[in-house]
Formats: structure tokens, C-alpha cells, sequence
């Protein structure tokens, strides 16, 4: 009965061909909160993006930020040894959407919520903390300068990362304009910070965004968290006044509907079937199946785009038997990368020497061997680092303190990922057969994040992002990292210098030699090894046009998506 | 004495719902490490991946969700023994906010529980309703009308055991490969509640409603009839070996009516233990069914929270599971006597 019911409404049912201008998007995740002060997620940072304006964007085809709602690139003076001074200003043509326009105070305003006792400002502190200070122009309303602690050009590009607040709704009174930031952190219990609290707790902006408008091309116009997220284009932005908006200022579709649907084969055939655009970060299966069909080839576009996230087998190099360089690098002729990436992304993946992606030929050390499958070298090399192969079969040498040590480790990765789980078989198989005892731990994630932070496995199969934009290796490979995201526990002198050396450095020339002497060094140390880079997969419908693609996650650009005006 | 079987039963309940809800809280808090716990969600964060920050910000996150006070009231200690906290405890914050009514807020969302699981119940009540009165009724019918017709007994019950066999995800994807296939039939929206733009108003709410649910109601009830229908065929069996049908028969019942007026009262019996078994799924969703046509409903949310240790969330959840049980159950003793006058206690 239920099924003839069904079918009597299908009859009758709207079609699922989407209306003219509108853009409708799978997303695997709902953005779960989108509090701009915390922003958690991927899908969280899109809607941000598109609601929400910084004073820098990071532009992929620049592999810089560039100027998005400040006016150009900002000015930087070196205070003393420890300070630098980041000079903005606000583009004039910026507005709210009460027409006022966004000022320097917006942007004071912001970082000090960012300070505010009382709200979650846990992470956002964490980010630009390292903003000591705003100093506005008196002569000047959208001239500001920045204070800030440290003197790496990774900060310059952070000080300008975050979503500028209006003040107009959440101060409209200006109480907080005397208040400075260094006050907000120091005296929480300022009748004006408390106020400030409140008036923000009571927007409640973790599941009502729309109470907070922002300065970016669209405005939330609905949320059924789990469900759908549709995004309005502002009918008047302030960007339409530019004759040829550059990309950063681009905002084409009149309506996004981002659409949650969990299940990839779901979500694969609501876009044969018309009900989404766009799927992006297609399983690589999904994706090869689709373009084999001559129907779906006729419906749909296929886009690729190297990405910056890669897929490692990293070592604890605190573990005995992985302590020395030697071993992990004998290690790493066991896997047969090619094959790898056969069986896991349908050969639709890039190799790497190293952890900077090939497309990056400026600072990609191409001299560096490629990953090789060659268990004959890794029998030699072995060798070499003092183990030798007992009549059991097996592996064993004499440590330091004169305890015999077998040849045997774990190979740890989350639990449920076909690609790590592809690479653990292939390695144990090829480790197994010239008598290297390797136990496969598939793991929970939060426990394997937990096994991590505590230095409790051996080998781990695991994804690490990239961009562009940042050569900062500090957190994953220097000493400082140890205990919060360096879990190989790897650090030398000589690394945290050229870590140290790679962020302070704005020379281009010297950057790319450092970069790669650091590559070099890497390979020969190998605390984890690059087995590829991943490819995002964009499927579309040809009836909304060209999808611009990127190497960053979502792997396309929404708001530069122009629908075309006469469906196919 | 009527009133006082029946004040024993509900604080009975009263004290096992406490018992319940304290060792669930006791049990998910001291198995998980709230530093680590915090510390994942700070790594999961899509910008916060590679800061040096991470252990700072999750030590101000344990102060923030109160993690930092000592779990229960007491602790051992293997050198000094036990340790008084007094008051100042997360289970006693939490016993006291609980009888307020306030079940807390979630970590991830940001949320009050109580807020976040009325929106998902939302979506799985409707769902799971439906389909287990179309579970029920389906059973009811399938199983007396084939009783007395042995042939198509013989098929329904081989039918019912195949279905019984396969698991409920190969259910929902197949239903959805056959009727919302392009290359197949394309009949039913690919996603549960179909596309955003797809909404409607007014009379048709109703119809476009059953029409975007029909799939993942008919997984549900493919999942749920078959072992209710067996139950009760099971059961129907029994009762026609009993004299009394024999008697029915031999003053000239009709096959129909003796199911119906003489079988089928004794028969239900056991099936209502099935019955109030299922009152806790209705509340608790399906992961699987939620997931594939991507409903937004309890089983994706207790998922979602037990894989981001969510653990508000997941109290909540599974709190509220458990006290729909408890009610089941209480549920099934007034039942019991009312089908068989012969399990009424003596007044």
C-alpha cells in the first residue's frame, strides 16, 4: 500500500531538476555549530567563508593569501626582536548589511570577543593569540595595525585569517571601544566584557547564525541540522560595484543548498538522479564507475585537483626497534606504492619523494628517489643496521645494552578506512615474506588519537593536510611538537634548526633551498614516509556549468560556481 | 492494596531509573580519559590540526565542561586510602542539574542535550511509529490469515526466515538500488526526506511526507515483521493443539473465527514481551536505515556522539533509551493481567 502511495505522489511529485541560479551541494557532514568563534568543521569554515569576511583569504592559485576584505596585502615593521607590527586597511567599499560601513573598530571589536572571559574562545585564542595588540588610526576609520608576538611570516597571513564581527549588533553602543586587549585579558570581570558576554550568549550563534549577520555574500535563510543548510545571495553585496571582481570576490549563485547525506552510494545515486550538483571528495571507485558510464558522462562533469593531503606510514621513532634511521628506511622499500595507488584511488594519485607535494616545483625536491618496492634492499639494508635473520626466519640484533631484539612492531590506522587498511595488508604481506613479524591494529579513532598523543604504537597508517600557503613544520616534526601533534616524537639540532630557519625566512631563493636541504634530510632520517598524494574527485551536473576545482577541501568553490541560464 | 502494588511498581522503577542513569554516568566518565577526550577534539578541529596550542586549549576546555573536579563523592587511593571530595564532584553537578530537567550541553554542538535529542526524535519518531504499527499489523494479519491455510504458512514462514537473515543495511540498500535507481526504477527520492528545496505546505505535507519515508519504512518493516510474525505464528500453533480449539471446531467455528475469537487472545501473550521490546527501538532510531536514506534522527546522533565522544549527548541518548524500557517494561506488567485474568494478583 505504502509503495502505491508512494507511487500515486510520484506522479505528482515536484521535479528535482534545481531552479535557475541555484547550486545544490552534498556534504557527507552537517557543520554541526556555526559559533564564528569556533567553527569546527569543514562544512562550519564553508559556510563561514561565504557568510563571513576576512581581512586575508589563502588563494591556491596564488599558493599566497591574498587581500579579501582588507585593500591590499598588509604593511609589516619588525618591533625590537620579538614584536611585529601588521598594518591593514579596510577595503572602502565594505559594508554591512544595514549599509554601515565595516571599520577598523569592526575588527577591534572581534579580536577582543576573542578575549572575552566567558564565551568559547578556547580555540580562537589558541589561533591568534599571538595578537597583542590593535591600534586604530585617529585619522583613518579602516586603518588599523596589529600587534603581534613573534616575528614569523606565517603570522602576518594568520592576523588576517579570521571573520570580522560587526560591532553594530553585538556592541551597538561602542562601551567596548576605551576597552583595550590587553585589558580584556587581564580584568574579566569588566562590566562592559560581561556585558559584551551576555549580549553574544543570547545570540546564540552555535545554531541561529542568522543572527549575526556578516559582511560576506550570503545570508543563512535555513538549517535543519543533519539535514540541509540553504544559503541566500545577498540581493545587494558591496563587492557588485566592481566591474571584474577578482576571485576572492566572486559570488555567482543566487541560492547554495548544501545537502547532508551521509552515505557515499546514497549520495552517488541522488546525483544520478538529479537531487544534487554537485558531490565532492568522491570516493575514487564512485567516481572511475560514473565515468565509465556513457549515460552519467552525458549528465555529469568529472574534475580532479591535486590536493595537499597525503598518505603516510609514520614511525615512533621512540620505539627500540624503530630507533634508528636505518631500519625505518629499510622499512620503507616495502611498500609498492604504484600498486598501492592502483588498488586504493584507481591510479589517480601522485607519488612523493617527500612531505611537499610535487605540484609545488619551487619547493618540491625533485632529486629525491621516489618510494620503490624493493625487498631485496630492504633484506641488505637491514643488514647493515646490525639485524640479522636467525634459522627461524626471523630478525634479530643486540641492543645497546646488550638485550636481544626481535624484529616485530605494530602497524596501528583507524579502523574502517579502506586506503590505510590496503596499505597495512600490502606492508605486512611484503614484511611477512622476508620474516619481519608485523601485527596489524586496526584502531577506533579516538583511541588511536589517544595511542598517539602517548607514544603507544609503532607504525601508523595515516592522512596528513597541506597547503599552500604554510611551511610551517614546527607542531608536526620540532622537539616543541612532542606531546601535541608531532606523534612520530622525531626531532634532531639540526631539524628544528631548519624548522626554525623555513618560518622566519620571507627570501623566496633561500626558503626553496632550505626546503629542500629539509626534504633531504627527512629522507634520510624518515620519522614517516609519503606514500602519495591524494587527487579530490569533483562530480557535477554540466547543467550548472563549469565547477571550479582546488587542491584544499571541499575540493571546489562554491560561490564561484556560474550556474548557466538555460538548463541542459 | 490495588494503589499500593501500584506505588511499589512505580518506585521500583523510580530507584532502577537513578541506578541506570548513575552507572551509565560513572561508567562513561571514568572509562574515558577527559584530557585525551578533549584533546581529540581539539586535533579534529579542521584549523587547529597543526598548533602548538592543542594541549593548552584542551586544558581550558576541561575547565570549561567542569572535567577537572573529581568524578564521584569518594575515591581510593592504593597509599592513602579513601578520599572525601564533598560536594564539589561531577556526579553530584550532574544529579543536580538531572532533577532540574537539565540533561546538559553538548561539547560538539554546542547545544543543550535536551534540545538536540527532541530535534532528532523528531525525525525517528514518525519513522519508527509508522513502521512498527505496519510491523504489527502486518504480522497480525500474515500470521492468522495463513494459519489455518497450511500451504501458504509453509511460505510465509520460509519468506519471513529469509528476510530474518538478511542484515538491515543490505535491506535499505537494496530497496534503494531497485526503487531509486535511475538504471532500475526511479520512483522514490534517493535520501530520506528528499531535496531541501522539495518542501511543501498544507494538505500535501502529509502526502509528500509518507512518500519520501516510504523506503526507509518499508527497510524497517522488512527488518521488524518477520520476527513477530514467526513469534506469533509460533504461538497460534500452540494454542490449536489446545482441547479448547478442538471444542471450538467441533461446534462448527469457522477457521476464521476460531483464530480470531478463541486463538488469537491467548496467542498475544508472549508476542507482548516482543511488543514492549520494540518501544525502546522506536525511540533509539536505526543507525543503518538513518545513515543510507540520511535521516537526521537518534540512531545517527547516538552514532555521531559515541564516535566524537560526545558524551552529554550520548547519556542523554542512552539514558533516555533506558528509561523507555524501564517504562516498557512497567508497561508489560499492566498488559500481562489485563490479556489474562489469570495473572491478576489477588485483591
Amino acid at each position: 500500500m505504502l509503495v502505491w502511495m508512494g507511487l500515486l505522489y510520484a506522479c505528482t511529485a515536484p521535479t528535482t531538476r534545481s531552479p535557475e541560479g541555484t547550486v545544490r551541494i552534498r556534504w557527507a557532514r552537517d557543520p554541526e555549530n556555526l559559533d564564528p568563534l569556533i567553527v569546527s568543521n569543514a562544512s562550519a569554515y564553508e559556510v563561514a567563508n561565504l557568510t563571513h569576511c576576512s581581512l586575508l583569504m589563502g588563494r591556491e592559485e596564488a599558493h599566497d593569501f591574498v587581500p579579501w576584505l582588507a585593500e591590499s596585502f598588509p604593511t609589516v615593521k619588525h618591533l625590537g626582536d620579538t614584536l611585529l607590527q601588521v598594518t591593514y586597511r579596510i577595503r572602502p567599499e565594505a559594508t554591512w548589511d544595514n549599509g554601515t560601513p565595516v571599520l577598523a573598530r569592526d575588527v577591534a571589536l572581534t579580536l577582543k570577543i576573542m578575549n572575552c572571559t566567558g564565551l568559547p574562545t578556547e580555540m580562537a585564542q589558541a589561533m591568534f593569540g599571538f595578537i597583542r595588540d590593535i591600534r586604530l588610526d585617529s585619522a583613518d576609520a579602516r586603518r588599523f595595525t596589529l600587534v603581534c608576538a613573534g616575528q614569523s611570516p606565517e603570522h602576518i597571513r594568520s592576523s588576517g585569517d579570521f571573520s570580522v564581527l560587526p560591532e553594530y549588533i553585538l556592541d551597538p553602543q561602542g562601551q567596548l571601544r576605551t576597552v583595550s586587549l590587553a585589558d580584556m585579558r587581564r580584568q574579566p570581570t569588566l562590566a562592559a566584557a560581561q556585558a559584551l558576554a551576555r549580549r553574544y550568549q543570547r545570540l546564540q550563534l552555535a545554531r541561529h547564525p542568522e543572527n549575526l549577520p556578516g559582511c560576506g555574500p550570503y545570508r543563512l535563510s535555513a538549517w535543519q541540522s543533519g539535514r540541509y543548510l540553504t544559503l541566500r545571495r545577498k540581493k545587494s553585496w558591496w563587492a557588485d560595484v566592481y566591474p571584474a571582481p577578482p576571485y576572492q570576490l566572486q559570488a555567482y549563485p543566487a541560492t547554495l543548498i548544501y545537502q547532508v547525506i551521509p552515505d557515499a552510494a546514497t549520495a552517488t545515486l541522488a546525483l544520478r538522479r538529479g537531487e544534487i550538483d554537485v558531490y565532492g571528495l568522491m570516493p575514487a571507485a564512485e567516481f572511475t564507475r560514473l565515468q565509465q558510464s556513457a549515460d552519467d558522462r552525458q549528465r555529469l562533469a568529472f574534475y580532479t585537483a591535486d590536493a595537499y593531503e597525503f598518505l603516510t606510514a609514520s614511525f615512533n621513532v621512540r620505539q627500540p626497534v624503530l630507533r634508528d634511521a636505518a631500519t625505518r628506511r629499510a622499512l620503507g622499500f616495502l611498500f609498492d606504492v604504484p600498486a598501492l595507488i592502483k588498488a586504493t584511488q584507481q591510479g589517480a594519485a601522485t607519488p612523493s619523494a617527500g612531505l611537499i607535494s610535487p605540484r609545488m616545483k619551487e619547493y618540491y625536491n625533485d632529486s629525491l628517489a621516489l618510494p620503490a618496492f624493493r625487498p631485496a634492499q630492504t633484506v641488505a639494508m637491514l643488514r647493515q643496521a646490525g639485524w640479522q635473520r636467525q634459522p627461524t626466519g626471523r630478525w634479530q640484533r643486540t641492543s645497546v645494552q646488550g638485550t636481544p631484539q626481535i624484529l616485530r612492531f605494530g602497524v596501528s590506522y583507524r579502523a574502517g578506512e579502506p586506503s590505510f587498511e590496503t596499505a597495512a595488508l600490502q606492508f605486512r604481506a611484503a614484511a611477512e615474506a622476508i620474516g619481519i613479524e608485523v601485527e596489524l591494529r586496526p584502531t577506533e579513532q579516538a583511541v588511536l588519537s589517544r595511542q598517539l598523543q602517548a607514544g603507544e604504537t609503532d607504525m601508523c597508517i595515516r592522512n596528513y593536510s597541506g597547503n599552500p600557503f604554510s611551511y610551517d613544520f614546527t607542531a608536526l616534526l620540532h622537539s616543541r611538537g612532542i606531546g601535541a601533534s608531532n606523534t612520530t616524537q622525531f626531532s634532531s639540532p639540526l631539524t628544528d634548526h631548519l624548522i626554525e630557519q623555513i618560518t622566519t625566512t620571507e627570501d623566496t631563493r633561500k626558503k626553496r633551498l632550505l626546503l629542500r636541504k629539509f626534504q633531504r634530510v627527512m629522507a634520510q632520517e624518515m620519522p614517516f614516509m609519503v606514500l602519495y598524494f591524494l587527487k579530490y574527485r569533483v562530480a557535477a551536473s554540466r547543467a550548472i556549468g563549469v565547477v571550479p576545482v582546488s587542491g584544499l577541501k571541499p575540493g571546489y568553490e562554491a560561490a564561484r560556481i556560474s550556474p548557466i541560464k538555460t538548463p541542459l | 492494596m490495588l494503589g499500593a502494588v501500584a506505588l511499589r511498581h512505580i518506585l521500583r522503577t523510580i530507584v532502577a531509573a537513578w541506578l541506570i542513569l548513575s552507572v551509565l554516568f560513572l561508567l562513561s566518565r571514568s572509562t574515558a580519559d577527559p584530557d585525551s577526550q578533549l584533546r581529540n577534539m581539539v586535533e579534529s578541529n579542521s584549523r587547529m590540526g597543526g598548533l602548538l596550542e592543542q594541549p593548552a586549549t584542551s586544558q581550558q576546555l576541561l575547565h570549561r565542561y567542569g572535567l577537572y573536579e573529581p568524578l564521584f563523592y569518594a575515591t581510593w587511593q592504593p597509599a592513602t586510602g579513601w578520599h572525601w571530595h564533598g560536594v564539589q564532584t561531577q556526579y553530584h553537578r550532574w544529579l543536580k542539574q538531572l532533577l532540574h530537567g537539565d540533561l546538559g550541553y553538548s561539547y560538539r554542538l554546542e547545544a543543550p542535550v535536551w534540545d538536540v535529542v527532541k530535534q532528532a526524535l523528531r525525525y525517528t519518531l514518525p519513522l519508527t511509529l509508522l513502521a512498527a504499527a505496519l510491523s504489527i499489523a502486518l504480522a497480525l494479519g500474515v500470521a492468522t490469515a495463513t494459519s489455518y491455510r497450511p500451504s501458504a504458512r509453509r511460505w510465509f514462514i520460509r519468506v519471513a526466515h529469509i528476510l530474518q537473515s538478511f542484515p538491515l543495511f543490505l535491506l535499505a540498500l537494496g530497496l534503494l538500488l531497485l526503487l531509486a535507481n535511475p538504471d532500475a526504477l526511479s520512483w522514490f527520492p534517493a535520501f530520506g526526506l528528499g531535496p531541501a528545496d522539495q518542501e511543501s505546505t498544507g494538505w500535501s505535507r502529509p502526502g509528500l511526507l509518507l512518500y519520501q519515508l516510504t523506503l526507509p519504512i518499508i527497510s524497517l518493516v522488512l527488518g521488524s515483521f518477520p520476527a513477530l510474525a514467526i513469534q506469533l505464528d509460533g504461538a497460534l500453533r500452540h494454542e490449536f493443539n489446545r482441547p479448547y480449539i478442538a471444542t471450538a471446531r467441533a461446534k462448527g467455528s469457522s477457521p476464521a473465527g476460531i483464530v480470531w475469537r478463541h486463538a488469537l487472545r491467548n496467542a498475544v501473550l508472549p508476542t507482548v514481551t516482543l511488543l514492549t521490546e520494540l518501544l525502546p527501538s522506536i525511540v533509539a532510531g536505526s543507525v543503518v536505515v538513518e545513515v543510507v536514506f540520511a535521516l537526521p534522527g537518534m540512531g545517527r546522533l547516538l552514532a555521531d556522539a559515541a564516535l566524537n565522544q560526545d558524551f552529554p549527548v550520548l547519556l542523554g541518548g542512552v539514558g533516555l533509551v533506558a528509561m523507555v524500557r524501564l517504562g516498557a517494561q512497567l508497561l508489560a506488567d499492566v498488559l500481562y493481567p489485563i490479556l489474562d485474568p489469570r495473572i491478576r494478583p489477588e485483591v
